[in-house]
Protein backbone atom coordinates (compact mmCIF):
# COMPACT_ATOMS: atom_id res chain seq x y z
CA UNK A 1 0.00 0.00 0.00
CA UNK A 2 1.58 3.05 -1.01
CA UNK A 3 1.84 6.22 0.88
CA UNK A 4 -1.13 8.03 -0.91
CA UNK A 5 -3.85 5.26 -0.29
CA UNK A 6 -2.50 5.61 3.24
CA UNK A 7 -3.02 8.98 3.63
CA UNK A 8 -6.94 8.59 2.03
CA UNK A 9 -7.36 6.08 4.39
CA UNK A 10 -5.84 8.36 7.84
CA UNK A 11 -8.17 10.85 6.38
CA UNK A 12 -11.15 8.58 7.32
CA UNK A 13 -9.40 7.88 11.04
CA UNK A 14 -8.82 11.72 11.98
CA UNK A 15 -12.19 12.95 10.25
CA UNK A 16 -14.04 12.37 13.69
CA UNK A 17 -11.51 14.42 15.55
CA UNK A 18 -11.32 16.89 13.31
CA UNK A 19 -13.46 20.11 13.62
CA UNK A 20 -13.11 21.66 10.42
CA UNK A 21 -13.35 18.60 8.03
CA UNK A 22 -12.32 20.58 4.99
CA UNK A 23 -8.69 21.12 6.37
CA UNK A 24 -8.27 17.34 5.31
CA UNK A 25 -8.80 17.90 2.51
CA UNK A 26 -5.02 19.49 1.90
CA UNK A 27 -3.61 17.58 4.34
CA UNK A 28 -0.17 16.23 3.52
CA UNK A 29 3.05 15.04 5.24
CA UNK A 30 3.58 18.22 7.07
CA UNK A 31 0.27 18.97 8.25
CA UNK A 32 0.47 18.89 11.89
CA UNK A 33 -2.51 16.94 13.98
CA UNK A 34 -2.49 19.68 16.79
CA UNK A 35 -1.49 23.00 15.57
CA UNK A 36 -3.16 22.33 12.19
CA UNK A 37 -5.67 20.50 12.51
CA UNK A 38 -6.62 22.05 15.76
CA UNK A 39 -6.89 18.02 16.96
CA UNK A 40 -7.30 18.10 20.82
CA UNK A 41 -4.55 16.55 22.19
CA UNK A 42 -6.66 14.24 24.28
CA UNK A 43 -7.99 12.62 20.97
CA UNK A 44 -4.18 11.48 19.88
CA UNK A 45 -4.86 8.32 21.81
CA UNK A 46 -8.41 7.98 20.29
CA UNK A 47 -6.22 8.56 16.36
CA UNK A 48 -3.45 5.22 17.25
CA UNK A 49 -6.09 3.05 18.81
CA UNK A 50 -8.35 3.88 15.56
CA UNK A 51 -5.30 3.53 13.32
CA UNK A 52 -4.75 0.12 14.74
CA UNK A 53 -8.03 -1.46 14.43
CA UNK A 54 -8.35 -0.61 10.85
CA UNK A 55 -5.08 -1.74 9.50
CA UNK A 56 -5.13 -4.76 12.51
CA UNK A 57 -1.59 -3.36 13.54
CA UNK A 58 -0.48 -2.56 17.10
CA UNK A 59 1.90 0.51 16.54
CA UNK A 60 4.34 0.71 19.29
CA UNK A 61 5.13 3.44 21.92
CA UNK A 62 7.95 4.90 20.18
CA UNK A 63 6.33 5.01 17.12
CA UNK A 64 3.63 6.42 19.13
CA UNK A 65 5.33 9.05 21.09
CA UNK A 66 6.66 10.46 17.44
CA UNK A 67 3.32 10.96 15.85
CA UNK A 68 3.14 14.83 15.95
CA UNK A 69 2.37 15.05 12.01
CA UNK A 70 0.23 13.60 9.18
CA UNK A 71 3.36 11.72 7.81
CA UNK A 72 4.56 10.33 11.27
CA UNK A 73 0.99 8.80 11.43
CA UNK A 74 1.60 7.27 7.40
CA UNK A 75 4.97 5.97 8.56
CA UNK A 76 4.22 4.20 11.69
CA UNK A 77 1.15 2.62 9.66
CA UNK A 78 3.58 2.15 7.01
CA UNK A 79 6.19 0.20 9.08
CA UNK A 80 3.79 -2.07 9.99
CA UNK A 81 2.24 -3.39 7.26
CA UNK A 82 4.41 -3.28 4.73
CA UNK B 1 -11.32 33.56 13.33
CA UNK B 2 -8.02 32.75 12.90
CA UNK B 3 -5.09 31.84 15.67
CA UNK B 4 -2.58 34.99 16.51
CA UNK B 5 0.51 34.31 14.81
CA UNK B 6 3.16 32.82 16.45
CA UNK B 7 5.71 35.02 18.01
CA UNK B 8 8.55 34.95 17.23
CA UNK B 9 11.08 35.21 19.98
CA UNK B 10 11.92 31.90 21.62
CA UNK B 11 11.39 31.12 25.25
CA UNK B 12 14.75 30.20 27.10
CA UNK B 13 16.88 30.42 29.91
CA UNK B 14 19.41 33.25 29.46
CA UNK B 15 21.27 32.20 32.70
CA UNK B 16 22.35 29.16 34.99
CA UNK B 17 18.80 29.61 37.13
CA UNK B 18 16.00 27.66 36.42
CA UNK B 19 13.64 29.12 34.31
CA UNK B 20 9.94 29.60 36.17
CA UNK B 21 7.33 28.31 34.08
CA UNK B 22 3.78 26.69 34.70
CA UNK B 23 1.57 24.58 32.81
CA UNK B 24 -2.08 23.50 33.13
CA UNK B 25 -4.41 20.86 31.36
CA UNK B 26 -8.24 20.88 32.02
CA UNK B 27 -10.28 17.11 30.65
CA UNK B 28 -13.90 18.20 29.84
CA UNK B 29 -15.51 14.36 31.41
CA UNK B 30 -18.29 14.71 28.85
CA UNK B 31 -16.43 14.51 26.04
CA UNK B 32 -14.53 11.54 27.23
CA UNK B 33 -15.53 7.88 26.66
CA UNK B 34 -15.83 5.71 29.86
CA UNK B 35 -15.31 2.37 28.27
CA UNK B 36 -12.71 3.39 25.67
CA UNK B 37 -10.83 4.95 28.05
CA UNK B 38 -11.05 1.84 30.69
CA UNK B 39 -10.00 -0.54 27.96
CA UNK B 40 -6.63 -1.61 28.18
CA UNK B 41 -5.22 -0.58 24.79
CA UNK B 42 -6.07 3.11 25.30
CA UNK B 43 -4.89 3.39 29.28
CA UNK B 44 -1.88 1.43 28.37
CA UNK B 45 -0.99 4.21 25.66
CA UNK B 46 -1.20 7.05 28.95
CA UNK B 47 -0.30 4.57 32.33
CA UNK B 48 2.40 2.77 33.39
CA UNK B 49 2.77 -0.57 34.89
CA UNK B 50 3.31 0.96 38.06
CA UNK B 51 0.47 4.06 37.91
CA UNK B 52 -2.06 1.10 37.01
CA UNK B 53 -0.64 -0.55 40.40
CA UNK B 54 -1.19 3.06 42.04
CA UNK B 55 -5.15 3.42 41.27
CA UNK B 56 -5.36 0.14 43.83
CA UNK B 57 -4.62 2.34 46.89
CA UNK B 58 -7.75 2.55 48.89
CA UNK B 59 -8.80 6.25 48.70
CA UNK B 60 -7.39 6.60 45.14
CA UNK B 61 -9.30 3.90 44.19
CA UNK B 62 -12.95 5.78 45.04
CA UNK B 63 -12.69 7.44 41.95
CA UNK B 64 -13.93 5.26 38.84
CA UNK B 65 -11.04 3.73 37.31
CA UNK B 66 -11.27 6.18 33.63
CA UNK B 67 -10.98 9.23 35.98
CA UNK B 68 -8.24 8.06 37.31
CA UNK B 69 -7.12 7.43 33.98
CA UNK B 70 -7.80 10.91 33.09
CA UNK B 71 -6.34 12.47 36.27
CA UNK B 72 -3.02 11.10 35.35
CA UNK B 73 -3.65 12.28 32.27
CA UNK B 74 -3.80 15.72 33.04
CA UNK B 75 -0.89 15.16 35.71
CA UNK B 76 1.00 14.53 32.51
CA UNK B 77 0.25 17.17 30.11
CA UNK B 78 0.61 19.81 32.73
CA UNK B 79 4.15 18.61 33.28
CA UNK B 80 4.52 18.40 29.44
CA UNK B 81 3.47 21.95 28.88
CA UNK B 82 5.25 23.14 32.38
CA UNK B 83 8.30 21.56 30.50
CA UNK B 84 8.26 22.29 27.23
CA UNK B 85 8.29 26.19 27.55
CA UNK B 86 12.00 25.48 27.44
CA UNK B 87 12.38 22.54 25.44
CA UNK B 88 10.50 23.47 22.28
CA UNK B 89 11.24 20.16 20.96
CA UNK B 90 9.90 17.88 23.38
CA UNK B 91 7.34 15.03 22.24
CA UNK B 92 4.62 14.75 24.63
CA UNK B 93 5.02 11.25 25.35
CA UNK B 94 2.62 10.21 28.62
CA UNK B 95 4.29 7.30 29.24
CA UNK B 96 7.98 9.32 30.11
CA UNK B 97 6.36 11.08 32.69
CA UNK B 98 5.83 8.78 35.73
CA UNK B 99 3.54 9.45 38.56
CA UNK B 100 4.30 7.67 40.92
CA UNK B 101 2.91 9.24 44.35
CA UNK B 102 -0.32 10.69 44.20
CA UNK B 103 -2.22 11.88 47.58
CA UNK B 104 -6.25 12.33 47.60
CA UNK B 105 -7.53 15.31 48.99
CA UNK B 106 -6.45 16.57 52.69
CA UNK B 107 -9.16 19.11 53.19
CA UNK B 108 -8.28 21.76 50.75
CA UNK B 109 -9.99 19.58 48.25
CA UNK B 110 -6.76 19.12 46.03
CA UNK B 111 -5.53 15.72 44.45
CA UNK B 112 -1.39 16.49 45.00
CA UNK B 113 1.67 14.45 43.53
CA UNK B 114 5.21 15.54 43.13
CA UNK B 115 6.62 14.05 39.58
CA UNK B 116 10.50 13.90 38.70
CA UNK B 117 10.47 14.83 35.69
CA UNK B 118 14.38 14.78 33.84
CA UNK B 119 15.99 17.29 35.82
CA UNK B 120 13.02 19.03 37.34
CA UNK B 121 11.27 18.36 40.14
CA UNK B 122 7.29 19.05 39.67
CA UNK B 123 4.24 19.61 42.14
CA UNK B 124 0.92 19.41 40.84
CA UNK B 125 -1.91 20.50 42.05
CA UNK B 126 -5.65 18.33 40.59
CA UNK B 127 -9.17 18.97 41.01
CA UNK B 128 -11.76 16.22 40.16
CA UNK B 129 -15.37 17.18 40.18
CA UNK B 130 -18.17 15.71 38.23
CA UNK B 131 -17.78 17.42 35.50
CA UNK B 132 -14.10 18.02 34.83
CA UNK B 133 -10.68 17.24 35.96
CA UNK B 134 -8.00 20.13 35.90
CA UNK B 135 -4.00 19.94 36.79
CA UNK B 136 -1.55 22.62 37.57
CA UNK B 137 2.12 22.05 37.88
CA UNK B 138 4.84 24.28 39.60
CA UNK B 139 8.40 23.67 40.34
CA UNK B 140 7.16 25.23 43.74
CA UNK B 141 5.49 23.02 46.60
CA UNK B 142 3.45 25.65 47.65
CA UNK B 143 1.87 26.94 44.48
CA UNK B 144 2.92 30.43 46.44
CA UNK B 145 3.09 32.65 42.90
CA UNK B 146 1.16 29.98 40.76
CA UNK B 147 -2.07 31.67 39.89
CA UNK B 148 -4.77 29.40 38.18
CA UNK B 149 -8.47 29.25 37.34
CA UNK B 150 -10.90 27.63 35.60
CA UNK B 151 -14.57 28.03 34.21
CA UNK B 152 -17.18 26.42 31.50
CA UNK B 153 -17.77 28.34 28.09
CA UNK B 154 -20.90 27.96 26.00
CA UNK B 155 -18.42 28.17 23.14
CA UNK B 156 -18.41 25.18 21.31
CA UNK B 157 -15.61 24.64 18.48
CA UNK B 158 -11.91 24.71 18.84
CA UNK B 159 -11.16 28.28 17.88
CA UNK B 160 -13.79 29.71 20.01
CA UNK B 161 -12.46 28.16 22.89
CA UNK B 162 -9.60 29.21 22.20
CA UNK B 163 -10.36 33.09 22.13
CA UNK B 164 -12.40 32.59 25.35
CA UNK B 165 -9.41 31.15 26.91
CA UNK B 166 -7.25 33.99 26.17
CA UNK B 167 -10.34 36.25 27.03
CA UNK B 168 -10.35 34.50 30.62
CA UNK B 169 -6.90 34.79 30.87
CA UNK B 170 -6.19 37.97 30.13
CA UNK B 171 -9.59 39.24 32.24
CA UNK B 172 -7.34 38.41 35.29
CA UNK B 173 -3.65 39.16 33.96
CA UNK B 174 -5.36 42.63 33.70
CA UNK B 175 -6.95 42.31 37.30
CA UNK B 176 -3.22 41.56 38.55
CA UNK B 177 -0.88 43.96 36.41
CA UNK B 178 -0.89 47.67 35.64
CA UNK B 179 -0.49 47.43 31.80
CA UNK B 180 -2.53 48.46 29.32
CA UNK B 181 -2.16 46.28 26.08
CA UNK B 182 -2.07 42.76 27.39
CA UNK B 183 -1.98 39.81 24.55
CA UNK B 184 -1.21 36.09 24.61
CA UNK B 185 0.02 34.91 21.40
CA UNK B 186 2.22 31.57 20.41
CA UNK B 187 5.68 30.80 19.61
CA UNK B 188 6.04 29.10 16.86
CA UNK B 189 6.30 25.54 18.92
CA UNK B 190 3.18 26.97 20.24
CA UNK B 191 3.63 28.00 23.37
CA UNK B 192 1.69 30.58 24.67
CA UNK B 193 3.31 34.10 25.81
CA UNK B 194 1.96 37.40 27.30
CA UNK B 195 2.89 40.96 25.86
CA UNK B 196 2.46 43.89 26.79
CA UNK B 197 2.06 45.78 23.29
CA UNK B 198 4.86 44.80 21.36
CA UNK B 199 7.16 44.04 24.75
CA UNK B 200 7.35 40.17 25.81
CA UNK B 201 6.71 39.83 29.63
CA UNK B 202 8.67 37.32 32.01
CA UNK B 203 5.40 36.15 33.38
CA UNK B 204 4.82 32.19 32.32
CA UNK B 205 1.30 31.39 30.45
CA UNK B 206 -0.28 28.09 29.88
CA UNK B 207 -3.86 27.97 28.45
CA UNK B 208 -5.94 24.56 28.17
CA UNK B 209 -9.07 24.13 26.74
CA UNK B 210 -11.36 20.59 26.32
CA UNK B 211 -14.89 20.53 25.74
CA UNK B 212 -17.28 23.16 27.49
CA UNK B 213 -14.00 24.18 29.75
CA UNK B 214 -11.30 26.81 29.64
CA UNK B 215 -8.63 27.26 32.06
CA UNK B 216 -5.07 28.97 32.73
CA UNK B 217 -1.94 29.22 35.00
CA UNK B 218 0.17 31.94 34.94
CA UNK B 219 3.44 32.67 37.29
CA UNK B 220 4.25 35.66 38.88
CA UNK B 221 7.44 36.57 40.47
CA UNK B 222 5.45 38.09 43.99
CA UNK B 223 1.68 38.18 44.57
CA UNK B 224 -0.57 40.18 42.69
CA UNK B 225 -3.34 42.07 43.85
CA UNK B 226 -5.95 39.70 44.88
CA UNK B 227 -8.69 38.73 42.25
CA UNK B 228 -12.22 38.50 42.62
CA UNK B 229 -13.96 35.02 41.84
CA UNK B 230 -16.81 36.60 40.01
CA UNK B 231 -19.00 34.27 37.83
CA UNK B 232 -15.79 32.17 37.14
CA UNK B 233 -14.45 29.16 39.30
CA UNK B 234 -11.58 30.54 40.45
CA UNK B 235 -8.26 28.95 42.72
CA UNK B 236 -4.84 29.98 43.79
CA UNK B 237 -3.25 27.06 45.38
CA UNK B 238 -1.93 28.53 47.63
CA UNK B 239 -4.31 29.18 51.20
CA UNK B 240 -5.99 33.31 50.89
Amino acid sequence: MDRRTILEELKKVLYPYTENKELLQHIDDDTNLVKDLKINSANLVDIIIDAEAKYNIEIDFDSAEKIITVGNCIDAIAEKIK
Amino acid sequence: MNDPAPYPHPVASTGNDPVASTGIDIVDLAATDPQRTGNYRFYSRILSAEEVALYDAPVLGEQPFDKYVWLLWSIKESVYKYTSRTDNGLPFSPLTIPVLQLDPPSGDGFYKSMIIYGSEMLYSRSIITDRLIVTVVSSDENFDHTWWGFRSVDAAGYMAQSAAVRTFALGKLHSALSRADLKIEKTAAGCPVLLDGKELLDIPVSLAHHGHFVAYSYHLPADPLPLSSNNSLYRKSAAN
